[in-house]
């Protein structure tokens, strides 16, 4: 299963709009899309709850992993708003 | 009856009277019935009817929020859309039913398990249980028919008091008929407040448990300057509150009572801010710190882009003088691409000017680039450019060789532009002590008190042991103030200020007195200034600042300024 690590760009981490946006583009994707801390349990990327309980804040690193016919897509995607500072999302 | 007061923390400086009207959004539920009474299919049809109703609600709270208060406020709008369609959610409320609950009773056990699991966890996470309690209360209420304090048909002179304000309710809020609002929990930083901010409404927030005594249907005072919440105020307290209630909005230029005009203009830290500004009736944008423009983001703005944000704040006040703050930031300030030192004291370190003809050079450039073009618009003639933390008259001297090859390169480019009014802000006390020397050199002294009493009484702002030192009302500060009014004197060059000074209306007179042509503060107290300078006689005002200026003690200032007040 294709997963990355990736540094959380957006100052304020995992919360309010960067939150809003990563769940947003989740939903986008057939795959079944996870996120997690690099070295612990995964949680469903497609829900807003389960995402800002990580409670990832900007600099951290998170595994992100799909499973799915576009799971390189929805990666792809997701690195994307993880690397993309808050005021430009 | 006597007085009861309670202590909590204001968030704008306005008071209101009004009626208290408790507002407490929890829905109870009574018991379910029994599982087998339960039509499961009946009850997740009812759900999801639930849900649509739920979405629509909040996507026209989003579109009222945007427009009364900003995007970003707005933004928690699509956080609850979201919540309403997290799989946790739906999985859990659809588990519930077929266990045999009705729908209502489903919606609040699936949500109350996330709320505490949120509430446990801290900072941001905490206010998410907030957002949480909110989609469920909307559902629950949708669900269960039930109407709650209907925030958008209060009374006239209501005082909302509510154990904590969501987004949602605020959203409501006709603030046409709300005197005020009153929370138990909250900070200067919560919802409530920068709601309250945004629309003007006197607010005390984080009152305590104890607000819970005051009764529905109590007369109240929110008295929004000192924190305080006033059950069953006296005759006078009422008078004072609304005496403050009543300054009028003025959105022409004001005079003094002998004539004399004085510019009255907002401090404005976003493009967000230019609309309150207005409103509230500044002349123009006394300061425009355009930080706000490189915070937050991986590659400074490029000239097109700032070009924009100053044609916007030109825009917003046709009429008035724009005055923009070149780059300020030093090594307190967190922006990646600047690089910025780690300085022992970035207070005293490299920043504002010292910067932008350091390492910042190109920065500075491109800004002028922006600012010059700004100028050259059609409703760029308005447009002031001024310098943070000058303290040479050097500085001033590179700073206008700068300007002077952008305006050539602009010229030789065959692009729009004028040269601005040029101008440095004092806020050193060497510049208070050169200002002589500098009022040859620029059009315009605007005295940053926050600053300059920081440097001046060699006490850091935000530091509460010596808050005390660093008031502005020390006579050392005054007496810079005065010295760099003197300096401008029989020159051409005006004097304005910006800062926590110039929107205290209690020193608007001695201000005055004290030779200052321009006023600029936080959109907030604008008005108050306004009435303040209408009062206002210029002679009067001369003396009362003779007899500060003599004062050697902070209280005899202060005794000078209460005597003249009671006079």
């Amino acid at each position: 299963m294709p997963e990355r690590v990736v540094t959380v760009v957006p100052e304020d981490g995992l919360h309010a709009r960067p939150a809003s946006v990563f769940v947003e583009t989740a939903n986008e994707y057939d795959s079944e899309v996870k996120v997690g801390p690099e070295d612990g349990d995964l949680v469903n990327a497609a829900s807003m709850l389960s995402v800002t309980g990580l409670g990832v804040s900007g600099g951290e690193k998170v595994r992100i992993s799909a499973e799915g016919d576009d799971a390189e897509e929805a990666l792809d995607a997701l690195e994307e708003v993880l690397s993309t500072p808050e005021d430009e999302l | 009856m006597t007085e009861r007061r309670f202590e909590g923390i204001g968030v704008t400086p306005l008071s209101g009277v009004g009626t208290v009207v408790w507002y407490a959004p929890d829905a109870e539920l009574d018991d379910p019935p029994e599982p087998d009474e339960v039509d499961a299919d009946a009850e997740t049809a009812r759900f999801e009817e639930a849900r649509e109703s739920a979405r629509e609600e909040l996507k026209a709270e989003r579109e009222r929020t945007a427009e009364r208060v900003g995007e970003d406020e707005a933004a928690v709008f699509d956080a609850h859309v979201q919540f309403l369609d997290d799989p946790q959610i739906t999985d859990g409320v659809s588990e519930q039913i077929s266990d045999g609950l009705p729908a209502e009773h489903a919606v609040q056990r699936t949500f109350d398990r996330f709320v505490e699991q949120f509430e446990g966890m801290e900072g941001r996470m905490a206010e998410r249980a907030d957002d949480l309690r909110d989609v469920r209360d909307r559902l629950v209420r949708v669900l269960s028919g039930g109407e709650r304090v209907n925030l958008a048909e209060l009374a006239e002179g209501s005082v909302v008091f509510a154990e904590r304000l969501t987004p949602s309710d605020t959203a409501q809020l006709d603030p046409e008929r709300v005197a005020g609002f009153v929370t138990v929990t909250g900070g200067r930083t919560s919802h409530a407040a920068i709601f309250a901010r945004s629309l003007a409404l006197p607010a005390v927030v984080g009152v305590g448990e104890e607000l819970n005594e005051v009764e529905d249907g109590a007369e109240v005072v929110v008295d929004g300057t000192d924190g305080e919440v006033i059950v069953d105020p006296a005759e006078e307290t009422k008078q004072a509150a609304a005496d403050e209630e009543e300054v009028e909005i003025r959105s022409e230029p004001v005079s003094t009572a002998d004539g004399v005009e004085i510019e009255v203009a907002g401090n404005v830290g976003t493009a967000a801010d230019l609309g309150p500004a207005a409103d509230r009736g500044a002349d123009g944008i006394g300061l425009f710190r355009t930080e706000f423009l490189f915070l937050d983001r991986q590659s400074p703005p490029d000239e097109e882009e700032q070009y924009e944000t100053y044609l916007e704040a030109l825009e917003a006040f046709p009429d008035g003088r724009v005055v923009v703050r070149t780059l300020d930031v030093g090594g307190d300030k967190p922006i990646d691409y600047l690089d910025l030192p780690d300085e022992e004291n970035p207070f005293l370190g490299e920043r504002g000017i010292r910067r932008s003809l350091g390492p910042d050079a190109d920065l500075f450039e491109t800004q002028l680039r922006a600012l010059l073009r700004a100028a050259g618009s059609d409703s760029g003639g308005n447009l002031a450019v001024m310098l943070p933390l000058v303290s040479t008259v050097e500085e001033v001297r590179d700073a206008r060789e700068t300007l002077d090859s952008v305006a050539e390169d602009l010229e030789s480019e065959g692009a729009e532009y004028a040269v601005p009014e040029f101008g440095v802000m004092v806020e050193t006390p060497a510049a208070a002590f050169m200002a002589p020397d500098l009022a040859s050199e620029v059009e315009f002294f605007s005295i940053g008190t926050n600053d300059l009493a920081q440097y001046v009484m060699a006490a850091e702002r935000g530091n509460e042991h010596v808050a005390e030192l660093g008031d502005y009302t020390q006579p050392a500060v005054l007496r810079a103030v005065r010295a760099t009014v003197e300096a401008a004197e029989g020159t051409d060059v005006w004097v304005g200020m910006c800062g926590e000074m110039a929107g205290d209306p209690d020193l608007t007179e001695l201000l005055l007195g004290l030779g200052l042509d321009e006023l600029s503060m936080s959109a907030v107290t604008v008005p108050q200034v306004k009435q303040a300078v209408t009062e206002t006689d210029t002679e009067d005002a001369r003396k009362l600042a003779e007899k500060a200026l003599s004062a050697g003690t902070k209280a005899e200032v202060r005794r000078v300024l209460t005597e003249n007040t009671q006079s």
